[in-house]
């Protein structure tokens, strides 16, 4: 059993072919558009696409916005909503890298992005298979507790999580300050954890009975049936939590404290003022921001193409 | 002989009690009294603090390295913290707070109540601090009980910005007091002298209108600050008054005419009149420079009212380092320090004996008369309710009288609770 | 001889049985123990401070249910309550419908997939203050979408409509986050199921409904519980068209950004600790009786 794509499903066939004009019947290829009303289908054809072009294009609004603003002076960007700039400059850009330790914030960002990324990837996969698949007493319980988590909202948890940070239990560390302490209390989230048993409970229970017909443990089956299984999920969790750690800012500022350690966000703050935010280099800083995650999505989005490499339990 | 020496060690014991007192005189005659001397406090101090813009961190440095130039055995670590109110909180409940930190008038009397903030009055008493210099008014603000728990590192009242080329157009001259600004308003509309926008912006909120409350002879609360006095004709007529003009169309809220704040109506020339305090001046400068406006005094009803926006330097109760956090406050709200970080018009001094950049006689001569700009224990959330209430009211969907009931209510059951 | 070859398979099984329950525990140890620690201590240490009068340095009195009687003669507690299901309501079907559609655009064979995939989750890479001056300069009272209604409403200022807009410009900010939860679910269906459907003449989009929405019920439930817990918790954008205050006309007053007035202007942190238990309680219940409409659809 294949879940590679080499027929699409049929409501897929339906967008292809009011985009293409041309019916797809299901296990077959794209046919020619139906003779006797070529004109029809074109126009439908630009209709649709159109559609999506434009809304793709409003949803780069804030981008487009984000840079015309930084290559303008702060007396045209508060005039008004004008995406062409008056007279390009790349000052802003300048002033945005020189105004504050620009190299060692995005360090600092990378850091703590990619440890708490790579720690999630590990611990919401492995325990999402085992709310998946494994049987243990109060498992239902224990997963409650688990969504109970994403129920308390951060200004209750602020002062108790701040006072086990500062004098951790049974050890007596202080761990404010600390990169340790900022990936401590995002090691996994529950929302990681959630998705990853979602996704596996999807996965046809045949693979792991095929692995279990050839010994294989719960480990191995994990590591070499499960995980290569999950490779959209896997992509989501890495696409969505190494993005909200680099935008992360509440807890970032609590915990990390020292300026030598602050992330991006921090740095990019300095340019907002109450009554005096400097647009252009706050814009010029958040567009070198997001290219980091920008590729981040690129590199793993792909795993969202053409399905999951599921050749089957080799024996 | 031994007269000769018994007259010599008298003449040499005079000379020296002399000397002395002539120290300790001089030590007097400094400004600021007798300010730790720079080899008997060491340390390590934590100074926190919340930015309102870079050239405010910057200033900010700049005093610090001034300190640290003249006290070189404190080290002093700065701290911007964003958001302020949940890291202080944290911090202060963890017990490893700052040593120095900002505290706006606002919330003062919260933290002096819940005991985070180091009294001071044996401080001053110890070193000889002089008060005196400092407005009593902004003073006030952070004292409690007879003690005082922070000096107020600089202020800024509320003034009336006009734009120059409008009210010329309009044939009008800066108000002075309500009937003015209505006469005015009015003339500015039939001479369209704002097109696009309406005469004067008014903020909807009490952080504007309780210095016109104040010029009406109202208030919120008495002034021993155990009774709410809300609901008063006084308040009544303020209220109709400002909203009025309002719904009357001579004056717009920032919303109403598509900006953030009546600063912006002034640069987009939106608005002919606002009243706005000494932090619109910088933002013009850089975000409008081409608009003419003056800087005029607020105006007055029955009396001179206005409020008193203010921040202290305090130190933490549970600080390690009390001595030298006070030989940071001290320079901070010295003469030396205050006149660095005014130096350049961000924020006005809040000493009598620190002069202020040239253009600001209109913010300062509210000094006598500004009201600091905060209630009592617990008030945040009255405050909460006096906005909402507000808003309902200016969107028609309840009277004035209602509204200022509906707020008595919640500030009489807020100071019965004593929190 | 049976007998003990029956034995032996049924003492194998109950070990067997042992093995997995032990290895399930190991495999869930850690993220329950930081689970515990920065998530299940705090709520219990809430419920805790609320039965007292708590300061920030401490305790300052032990008042039993006081907080709780308070609560429930609050008026402004029980607005934020209603102004917070409101939104959720508003806002969760169309994030859902949002991130599915934009999902399924993109999962299909479409021609320059990988653009509008892109382009559709890039409102989700964006800084806030982008998003934010972009939704002020289409949202303000001479902004885009006035002039091209022809209407002159300040949107984020009005109480009629402040809340709404923000719910539409949630909507727009999380729909690509939403796309890529669906589109991992999407993956997974298996081909063979359309190919079935296919040779039993099922249509495209009702093959769509009747096959492709169901299969996606764990989607769905993973979609609903995080969209609706997000709402309810719905603090930040509230906060900035308000200035914290939560108006105007109490407009904007959300659960937690009343909880924030309590325990961080307020600094009462006993009765905000109150706030923060009812909250919970409240998520809670709304996310169990999820649970249990989805429960039955659960492939375990």
């Amino acid at each position: 059993m294949a879940t590679g794509r080499e027929t699409p499903p049929p409501y897929v066939a339906a967008v292809e072919e009011l985009a293409t004009g041309a019916p797809v019947a299901a296990g077959g290829e794209p046919s020619r558009p139906v003779p006797g009303r070529p004109r029809a289908e074109r126009i439908r054809q630009v209709v649709v696409y159109t559609l999506l072009i434009g809304i793709a294009l409003l949803f780069f609004t804030p981008f487009f916005w984000s840079v015309s603003t930084s290559l303008k002076s702060l007396q045209e960007s508060v005039q008004g909503f004008d995406l062409l700039p008056d007279d390009p400059d790349l000052s802003a850009y300048r002033d945005a890298l020189t105004s504050f330790n620009f190299g060692r914030y995005m360090l600092n960002s990378a850091i703590i992005a990619v440890s708490v990324t790579l720690f999630n990837l590990v611990l919401a996969s492995i325990g999402g298979y085992a709310f998946a698949r494994l049987r243990f007493p109060g498992r239902e319980v224990l997963f409650m507790l688990v969504l109970a988590t994403l129920m308390i909202p951060d200004q209750l948890r602020l002062v108790p999580v701040f006072l086990t940070l500062i004098d951790f239990p049974l050890t007596g560390w202080n761990l404010i300050g600390t990169y340790q302490g900022f990936v401590l209390i995002n090691l996994v989230t529950a929302t990681n954890l959630f998705l990853m048993r979602q996704y596996f409970l999807t996965i046809p229970k045949d693979y792991e009975e095929a692995a279990k017909l050839d010994g294989a443990g719960y480990f191995k089956t994990y590591w070499k049936v499960m995980l290569p299984l999950a490779g959209p999920a896997l992509a989501a969790v890495t696409i969505l939590q190494f993005q909200g750690t680099w935008n992360e800012f509440f807890w970032a500022l609590i915990i990390l404290q020292d300026e030598a350690k602050y992330p991006l966000t921090v740095g990019i703050s300095t340019f907002v003022g109450v009554y005096n935010t400097q647009w252009p280099e706050l814009m010029a800083a958040s567009v070198l921001a997001i290219l980091p995650v920008a590729a981040i999505f690129v590199v793993f989005q792909r795993y969202f193409v053409a399905g999951v490499a599921a050749a089957g339990v080799k024996g | 002989m031994s007269n000769r020496r018994l007259t010599f060690g008298a003449a040499l014991t005079a000379v020296l009690f002399v000397v002395a007192i002539a120290g300790a005189g001089a030590g007097q005659a400094r400004p600021d009294g007798k300010a730790p001397a720079a080899s008997e406090v060491s340390g390590n101090l934590i100074f926190a603090h919340w930015s309102s813009s870079p050239v405010e961190t910057d200033l900010l440095k700049q005093v610090i390295a001034g300190f640290e130039k003249k006290y070189p055995n404190i080290n002093v670590r700065r701290r911007a913290l964003d958001p302020y109110a949940e890291s202080m909180l944290a911090q202060f409940a963890a017990r490893k707070p700052p040593d120095v930190f900002y505290v706006d008038s606002n919330v003062a009397p919260d933290w002096i109540r819940q005991r985070l903030i180091e009294p001071l009055n044996g401080y001053v008493n110890r070193y000889g601090f002089r008060t005196k210099p400092f407005y009593p008014r902004l003073l006030s603000a952070f004292q409690s009980g007879g003690e005082t728990y922070g000096f107020p590192k600089d202020w800024s009242p509320l003034g009336m910005q006009t734009n120059n080329e409008m009210l010329s157009k309009g044939g009008v001259r800066a108000p002075q007091n309500w009937n003015d600004l209505r006469t005015a308003a009015q003339r500015l509309r039939s001479t369209n002298a704002v097109p696009g926008g309406r005469p004067i912006c008014l903020s909807p909120g009490w952080d504007r209108l309780l210095a016109f409350v104040y010029q009406n002879n109202g208030a919120f609360l008495s002034t021993d600050k155990k009774k709410a006095v809300v609901n008063s004709a006084a308040n009544n007529q303020t209220a109709s008054f400002y909203l009025g003009l309002i719904q009357g169309g001579l004056a717009g809220t920032p919303a109403q005419l598509g900006v953030g704040w009546c600063g912006e109506a002034l640069g987009k020339e939106k608005a002919a009149i606002i009243f706005e305090g000494n932090w619109v001046v910088p933002f013009m400068a850089t975000d409008f420079p081409n608009v003419r406006y003056t800087n005029n005094a607020m105006i007055r009803n029955k009396s001179q009212g206005n409020l008193a926006f203010t921040v202290s330097y305090s130190i933490a109760r549970d600080s390690k380092q009390k001595a030298a956090a006070w030989t940071l406050l001290t320079y901070l709200t010295g003469k030396e320090g205050m006149t660095t970080w005014t130096s350049k018009g961000l924020a006005l001094p809040s000493r009598t004996d620190v002069k202020a950049v040239p253009g600001r006689q209109a913010f300062l001569q509210a000094a006598p008369h500004a009201r600091p700009w905060q209630f009592a224990p617990g008030f945040a959330k009255v405050m909460t309710v006096a906005g909402n209430e507000l808003t309902a009211a200016l969107e028609g969907k309840q009277s004035i009288d209602v509204m200022l009931n509906k707020i008595q209510t919640e500030a009489q059951r807020t100071l019965k609770r004593g929190r | 001889m049976a007998a003990v070859a029956a034995a032996e398979t049924a003492g194998s099984l109950r070990s067997a049985k042992l093995r997995e329950a032990l290895v399930g525990y190991g495999f869930v140890l850690v993220p329950m123990v930081v689970f515990a620690f920065f998530f299940i201590y705090p709520i219990v240490y809430a419920v805790y401070i609320s039965f007292h009068d708590w300061g920030i340095l401490g305790k300052e009195a032990s008042v039993g249910l006081a907080n709780y009687r308070f609560l429930i003669e609050d008026d402004l507690f029980w607005r934020a309550i209603r102004r917070t299901i409101y939104y959720t309501v508003g806002v969760v079907p169309a994030q859902m419908a949002l991130g599915l559609f934009l999902a399924v655009i993109v999962h299909s064979g479409l021609r320059g997939r990988t653009f509008f995939r892109a382009a559709y989750y890039f409102p989700s890479l964006a800084s806030s203050a982008a998003i934010t001056a972009i939704a002020i300069y289409i949202l303000n009272a001479d902004g885009l979408l006035n002039a091209a209604l022809g209407l002159n409403q300040p949107w984020f200022n009005d109480s009629d409509t402040a809340l709404e807009s923000i719910m539409g410009l949630n909507a727009w900010t999380t729909s690509g986050t939403m796309m890529l939860f669906y589109l991992a679910p999407l993956q997974a269906i298996p081909t063979d199921v359309y190919e079935a459907a296919a040779i039993d003449g099922a249509g495209r989009w009702r093959t769509f409904w009747k096959i492709t929405f169901p299969l996606l019920k764990p989607g769905h439930f993973f979609v609903a519980v995080v969209s609706v817990i997000g709402a309810l918790k719905v603090f930040d954008q509230a906060f900035i068209v308000s200035g914290g205050a939560g108006g105007p006309a109490y407009s904007t007053l959300t659960g937690v950004l009343y909880l924030y007035q309590i325990a961080i202007q307020d600094v009462d942190f006993g009765y905000g600790a109150t706030v923060g238990v009812a909250l919970f309680v409240l998520i809670f219940t709304v996310t169990a009786i999820q649970r249990l409409l989805f429960g039955k659809a659960e492939v375990t």
